[in-house]
């Protein structure tokens, strides 16, 4: 709770969480909101915006309410973003620990995975994964996860090298407690703040990711994203601006509000460290 | 004689001989038009063997038609819907076991050697007959070409060939290649595929992967006076959204199948300098058509079919995901095919009601959640067009209580899952009909085509009965008989459904006002462009 | 390390549905079984993928990158065709963009907290969260087809014939575009770090130190703040070089421009194995290269920097 009271300290986090808690009540409300399926054909096609008040943001080519697939849009785009980034951040940490703690051979054979994963562009890992598996909502959070995690992983290693050899662990290893306790125990709770610092970029990473993935036509077509809307309204761009106007204003505040909230996240845990 | 020289005189004489008729608007241009210059058009894909006589699809066409030649090309107004080209004339035998062409004299090949039957001869037995996707099946019982004299050639067949097949066939399965530069090679891994030589108004000069195709004049093309232009250039823009930005910044003057998107033909009509047309590609007709696996007890039931066909709004996808650009569909034969089509087939309107009370009647109710059951749809990937109406069919399919899943896959693994794996329930596929229903529309509904062959029957649907007439019309000499063999197959179809024909179209072409002679023919972006110019 | 690369990569187009085959006789608008049952056989699709992938990995100890199915044509080759455009473009994206960046980062941190600073933060922050191909359509519609004063699309004019200077200078034209749609996302995240840097350095003990000292301020900011600073940087350029190579996809689909992205998709969609596996194995040892780069620069900014401490 201290640090949710020092993030809105800062002005970055306020106005970040600010923005990330309305778009949260958006997502899980959007079903009230918006009743109904978002990608039924609704009204005439092509409808301007601002003209019908029943379709504030007016609709699309096949007739599709505009406002409903940018409420239903959040849902998709923060749950994928947000999924994406604990399946990497999950992995990264298990990869990170146990390298780090178990250390000698199996450390070197996973941080060579590591860097095998480093090497290779993430954009290009997904693009690959998802046009060869199909594109669903899973495959695409797997395919943004897996060019994700090795950042992760290897932060906890260092964290870890950095904690293991303290005084605390020692104790602890000394007084013969089980290695798989001292790591879930003393490691990984110390292990985890600057970890989560950069979880919050790859949530607007993955976000980012998922939208070009749906613009390049590999996006999951029973659900709305941000992405697949833009790479739709991008058809008509010159004729009907507003169709990738809305969903891309919808993006760029989404990944705004993620990065100021992760640079007041950054901010507070670095002057709680001070403190500390 | 330099095109500078060429006087009004000569290009009209030149112009009459292919274009007998001025009945289109485009032609009053023909005399005027300036001679010489750059041609830039718009290309989206780059086709690895560009060799039309082995690949004799519309990617290759588009390129490699100006430079290599067929026997003969559509034509609005020729007889039989056919315009010579390399053959001046073509006569069956009775018995329909030989086929007579004359072939044009005085042609020589890029290379400078001459054109004689001996190519024809060698194309057809070594390329076509074994090698290419659709000569396969059209040339399936060529035994033997005659070569008498260096101008004739006398195709020889085991079975009865209807003519009217041939006839019909010739634009898209016979491009002649040269017999001296494939003779004793490997025919498929010949250099020749990809530096193409051919008899045809342009030579084949460069090509930069990812970059461009180019073109150059044949100054020594057969038909005097042609080609006008003295380039053509294929430049590869891959982004959709790229074709209309060029055209309107005057970097590419013309961009042919739709690679101007249908949703953004609207406002570039309305841009001072450039022109839209839906003309050229009546014997390109593409169909939107829904593939429907019958291994699905729900749809091997003909009333759940028929609840499906009533519950899409033709008028909807015509006018809404079409823009217009498109007509209904009643059956498997396109309207654009006047020789075959038959109008008086069962059809089904647009009614909701009467699609829930089919569904009722076959035993399906609705539960709790006005689900009756659920479905696998995939539409195919390749156009933007039968994406939107995969979203389409959902929700169509929605109002009746049928929960359909899409399912995306790219190309490769569309075609896998559907075509060999058979891991669907409903598809949308977007068949071509090339002129003759046997060329590539009845093995979409006939029974025995082995699993992992794209574009055929592999919804597991079998109609004896509907055989049986394939077969016939497939040996049927007589043109009026085997005409009315087709009509009989087109109401069995619409009858039973084995797959629900939804709406036809043809592609959109949009160029700078400056190009004249755009269009001319039934398959014009996939013929010579000897004709077309460029005003100065 | 690249093995892991090669063996994932193989795995991946394993498991895909549809080869590359199905690939191709989609693209031909069909052909019956046995055309089917004769290409997998010249290409080796029906040996077992054990086989097949012993024999990649051994031509590949040789530097044989193979030969691609989807072009018929020797995997190097296309390589070497598309690696110059992509190296153009990614190359002049991260000059201008770590340039623009740490000099506005500069600026920004020379006074943490001023209106300058805040102006720059808060639009950096706004470019860096659109989406690059978002950047790109519009750049182009603007500056393309409404101004004209850029071509829309490709790497140089078709077939112009033109040599030299000219030609660079074309070349140089019809980069603009996809370079300014990349630099600008690009400079905004390094002039987000430089800025960063600076702010903390700030608070370093030399500096503070050089400030007591009575230095001039622009003084302390070029020699020790700016260049502590300098050095997350040059650690950032080196970990963003394999996410750049990925984001050129997006651009030179919109630009047309013939590079590595694009050969990549095209890859895919024909489940060409071996150029897509050429292409990771390239970009890898291009990651590779640009951070022993970044190391040795790293080690000339930075005296501290021993042998012991590496800055991957």
């Amino acid at each position: 709770m201290r640090l949710v009271r020092n993030l809105i300290g800062t002005p970055e986090g306020a106005i970040g969480l600010g923005i990330l808690v309305l778009l949260a009540l958006v997502a899980l409300f959007a079903p009230v909101l918006s009743p109904g399926d978002p990608l039924r054909i609704a009204a005439r096609p092509l409808l301007a915006p601002f003209t019908d008040p029943s379709f504030p943001l007016g609709t699309d080519r096949l007739g599709r309410d505009v406002l409903a697939g940018i409420i239903h849009g959040t849902r998709t785009s923060l749950a994928v973003g947000i999924a994406a980034a604990l399946a990497a951040i999950a992995i990264g940490l298990c990869v990170g620990l146990t390298a780090g703690f178990a250390g000698g051979l199996v450390d070197e054979a996973l941080m060579r995975v590591v860097d095998a994963f480093q090497i290779v562009p993430s954009f290009l890992l997904a693009l690959a994964f998802v046009s060869v598996i199909g594109a669903s909502v899973p495959v695409v959070v797997i395919a943004i996860a897996l060019g994700a995690w090795a950042d992760p992983a290897r932060l906890t290693r260092a964290q870890v090298l950095s904690i293991r050899e303290r005084d605390y662990v020692a104790s602890a290893r000394v007084i013969g407690t089980h290695p798989v306790e001292i790591a879930l125990r003393e490691i990984l709770p110390n292990a985890l703040p600057p970890v989560l610092a950069l979880s919050a970029i790859i949530v607007a990473a993955a976000i980012l990711t998922e939208a070009a993935l749906s613009f390049l036509g590999l996006g999951d077509p029973n659900v709305v994203t941000w992405g697949s809307m833009i790479a739709e309204g991008r058809n008509v761009l010159r004729s009907s601006p507003s169709l990738s106007i809305f969903p891309g204003i919808a993006l760029v505040v989404t990944v705004v509000a993620v990065y100021l909230f992760s640079e007041g996240l950054t901010k507070t845990i670095g002057r709680g460290r001070r403190i500390a | 004689m330099t095109i500078a020289t060429l006087s009004r005189r000569t290009l009209l004489q030149a112009g009459s001989a292919l274009l007998a008729s001025t009945a289109l608007p485009t032609f009053a241009f023909a005399q005027d038009a300036a001679s010489g210059g750059r041609l830039v058009v718009a290309a989206d894909s780059e086709p690895k063997n560009l060799n039309p006589a082995i690949v004799a699809s519309n990617g290759v066409f588009f390129v490699a038609s100006k430079v290599i030649e067929p026997l003969a090309e559509a034509s609005f107004e020729g007889k039989d819907g056919l315009a010579p080209r390399l053959a001046t004339s073509w006569e069956g035998s009775e018995d329909g076991k030989s086929v007579t062409f004359k072939l044009r004299e005085g042609v020589t090949w890029h290379d400078g050697k001459p054109f004689t039957s001996a190519d024809v001869a060698f194309s057809a037995l070594n390329i076509w007959k074994p090698l290419q996707n659709l000569g396969r099946l059209v040339f399936a019982s060529l035994e033997a070409v005659d070569t008498p004299d260096d101008t004739t050639a006398i195709f020889r067949f085991s079975r009865p060939t209807p003519l009217q097949l041939i006839r019909n066939a010739l634009p898209v399965v016979s491009s002649v290649v040269p017999k001296h530069l494939y003779e004793g090679t490997d025919i498929a891994t010949n250099p020749a595929n990809v530096k193409l030589v051919g008899t045809g108004p342009f030579k084949f000069a460069e090509y930069k992967p990812g970059e461009y195709y180019r073109l150059a004049k044949n100054e020594n093309y057969w038909n005097k006076g042609e080609p006008k232009l003295d380039e053509v250039i294929f430049r590869v823009l891959p982004d959709r959204a790229g074709a209309g930005a060029a055209l309107e910044a005057e970097e590419i003057q013309l961009a042919a199948f739709s690679a101007v998107p249908l949703t953004d033909l609207d406002r570039i009509s309305k841009v001072p300098g450039i022109k839209v047309i839906s003309k050229g590609y009546e014997a390109l007709t593409y169909q939107l058509v829904v593939e429907i696996n019958h291994r699905r007890k729900e749809l091997a039931d003909l009333k759940v079919r028929q609840a499906i066909a009533h519950a899409i709004d033709r008028k909807f996808v015509v006018d809404t995901i079409f823009l217009g650009y498109a007509a209904a569909s009643t059956g498997p034969v396109p309207k654009n095919a006047p020789e075959f089509y038959d109008a008086s087939v069962p059809t089904y309107d647009f009614d909701v009601d009467k699609a829930n009370a089919l569904l009722d009647e076959a035993g399906y109710k609705k539960d709790a959640n006005g689900t009756r059951f659920s479905l696998k749809l995939r539409p195919a990937p390749y156009f933007n067009e039968t994406k939107q109406f995969g979203a389409y069919l959902r929700q169509a399919l929605a109002a009746v209580g049928i929960d359909a899943q899409l399912v995306n896959a790219d190309s490769a693994a569309h075609q896998k899952a559907v075509y060999t794996d058979h891991d669907f329930d409903l598809a949308v596929a977007p068949p071509v009909f090339r002129g003759d229903p046997a060329i590539s529309t009845t093995i979409l509904v006939k029974s025995g085509t082995p699993a992992g062959v794209p574009f055929s029957n592999q919804g597991g649907y079998a109609n004896p009965q509907l055989d049986e007439i394939i077969a016939k019309a497939a040996e049927t000499v007589d043109t009026a008989a085997r005409t009315e063999l087709y009509k009989e197959f087109q109401k069995l179809v619409a009858t039973d459904l084995p797959l629900i024909n939804v709406a036809e179209w043809g592609f959109i072409t949009v160029a700078r006002d400056t190009v004249d002679n755009v269009s001319n023919n039934p398959r014009w972006a996939v013929s010579n462009w000897a004709d077309t110019a460029l005003q100065s | 390390m690249l093995l892991i690369v090669v063996i994932l990569t193989f795995g991946l187009l394993e498991s895909a549905s549809g080869d590359a085959v199905d690939a191709y006789l989609l693209s031909i608008g069909g052909g019956d079984a046995t055309v089917a049952q004769a290409l997998r056989q010249a290409y080796g699709l029906d040996q077992s993928m054990m086989a097949r992938l012993w024999v990649y990995v051994s031509s590949l100890a040789t530097f044989d990158l193979g030969w691609s199915i989807a072009f018929d044509r020797p995997v190097l080759d296309l390589i070497l065709e598309r690696l110059p455009n992509t190296l153009l473009l990614m190359g002049s994206a991260t000059a201008i963009s770590f340039g623009l960046g740490s000099a506005l980062g500069i600026v920004a941190g020379a006074k943490p907290e001023s209106a300058v600073d805040r102006t720059l933060s808060t639009v950096s922050l706004i470019l860096y969260a659109i989406p690059s191909f978002w950047l790109g359509l519009v750049l182009s519609i603007v500056f393309a087809v409404q101004l004209r004063w850029l071509p829309t699309s490709g790497i140089e004019t078709i077939a112009s014939g033109k040599e030299g200077l000219a030609r660079a200078l074309d070349i140089a034209r019809h980069l603009v575009l996809p370079v300014g749609a990349l630099a600008l996302i690009y400079m905004a995240l390094f002039l987000r770090v430089m800025r960063s840097g600076m702010a903390e350095a700030w608070q370093l003990d030399f500096v503070l130190f050089a400030r007591s000292k009575g230095l001039s301020r622009s003084r302390i900011v070029l020699r020790h703040v700016a260049r502590n600073a300098l050095l997350p940087l040059v650690t950032m350029l080196g970990l963003q070089s394999a996410a750049m190579l990925g984001g050129s996809v997006v651009i030179e689909s919109i630009f047309a421009i013939p590079g590595f992205g694009r050969l990549a998709q095209e890859a895919v969609g024909g489940r060409d194995a071996p150029l897509l596996m050429g292409i990771i194995v390239v970009s890898a040892v291009l990651v590779i290269c640009v951070n022993l780069i970044v190391d040795l620069v790293y080690a000339a900014l930075d005296p501290r920097v021993g042998a012991s401490e590496s800055a991957g």
